[in-house]
């Protein structure tokens, strides 16, 4: 599918930390009449999504519940403990920043960003994007080119409200 | 799957180096060496980061007294996730040499990946440990699923 605003995402379960330990996920069920922003990024502890792209988030959270969003949930093709202790060290779970694991990449290929580049080991990652979604349904896509960082920023998509 | 007297497959892991992820030979590792090699199913998982790391943190200098020029923990994670866990456990410290399998070919190669898709794991390297002479396999602690008792540092310590 096109990340373009009208569509709906895909269903997919996705693996979420817990207190007890990691459990599936329906993205549709924390989809469902609610306004959410969802943000993908090529994986935890790399470069620029630890400098630039999860920070971003962390910079806005507050400004987008302001602008009435749910929840802010970012997915990434890692385990439920890589993204939890990425969580935790980055200062998103202080955020109150959700974070999604996509351990199979199914939904990164459904939503056609995902890319491989095994000279840094990197496969089927997600490439960047940042999502307005109400109800299920984009509203806003910002979609960055890959390797790039710039209009899936958190900053961006608020702009972009 | 993988047996004493048996060479170890050929592969090529990443770690993250000066410039960024930079590939690494494991056969030029090996060669003329005595290495301890252990695997993870997972960087961060609560058993490796809880036990099965720590007890090789705690047994390295041991292993160096006992003539091996290296201990180096193998998973399947990419390069920038193991760089960060061999911080956080003190492993790099230790002076543990953290290779990634990114695409689990090294697992897969040794017959040692399982998945568990309820937990998110696909792909991952069931827990071992091993003494490597030479390129030759000349120990090989294996645990069974869920557990860390014969593949950690004492173990093998004991077992040399």
């Amino acid at each position: 599918m096109a990340l373009a605003a009208g569509e709906r995402l895909p269903d997919a379960t996705l693996v979420e930390m817990t207190d007890d330990g990691p459990q599936l996920v329906e993205l549709a069920d924390r989809l469902t009449g609610r306004k959410v922003v969802v943000f993908g990024l090529p994986g935890a502890y790399t470069g620029p999504c630890s400098t630039i792209h999860l920070p971003s988030f962390i910079r806005t959270a507050e400004q987008f519940r302001g602008q009435g969003v749910d929840e802010i949930i970012c997915i990434s093709v890692n385990d439920p403990f890589v993204l939890k202790a990425w969580s935790e060290a980055s200062g998103a779970a202080e955020a109150g920043i959700s974070m999604l694991g996509d351990p199979d990449a199914v939904l990164t290929k459904a939503l056609g960003m995902e890319f491989t580049a095994p000279p840094i080991g990197l496969y089927n990652r997600s490439n960047r994007y940042a999502l307005l979604l109400e109800d299920g349904v984009i509203k806003v896509a910002n979609v960055d080119e890959p390797a790039t960082c710039k209009i899936s920023v958190g900053e961006e998509l608020l702009a972009a409200m | 799957m993988i047996e004493e007297g048996q060479r170890l497959p050929e592969a090529t892991l990443l770690r993250v180096g000066p410039d960024g992820p930079e590939r690494v030979s494991l056969a030029e590792r090996l060669a003329g060496r005595r290495v301890i090699l252990f695997a993870v199913p997972g960087a961060f998982t609560p058993t490796c980061d809880s036990a099965h790391m720590p007890s090789f943190v705690r047994t390295a200098d041991a292993f160096r007294d006992k003539g091996v020029d290296e201990i180096i923990c193998v998973s399947v994670n990419d390069a920038h996730v193991m760089r960060y866990w061999g911080e956080t456990t003190g492993a790099a410290g230790a002076g543990i040499t953290l290779l990634a399998d990114a695409d689990a070919a090294f697992t897969q190669a040794l017959g040692l990946a399982y998945d568990n898709e309820a937990v998110g794991m696909l792909n991952r390297s069931r827990r071992f440990a091993m003494l490597i002479e030479d390129g030759v396999v000349t120990r090989f602690h294996l645990e069974q699923p869920g557990v860390c008792e014969v593949s950690t540092g004492e173990a093998m310590l004991a077992d040399l």
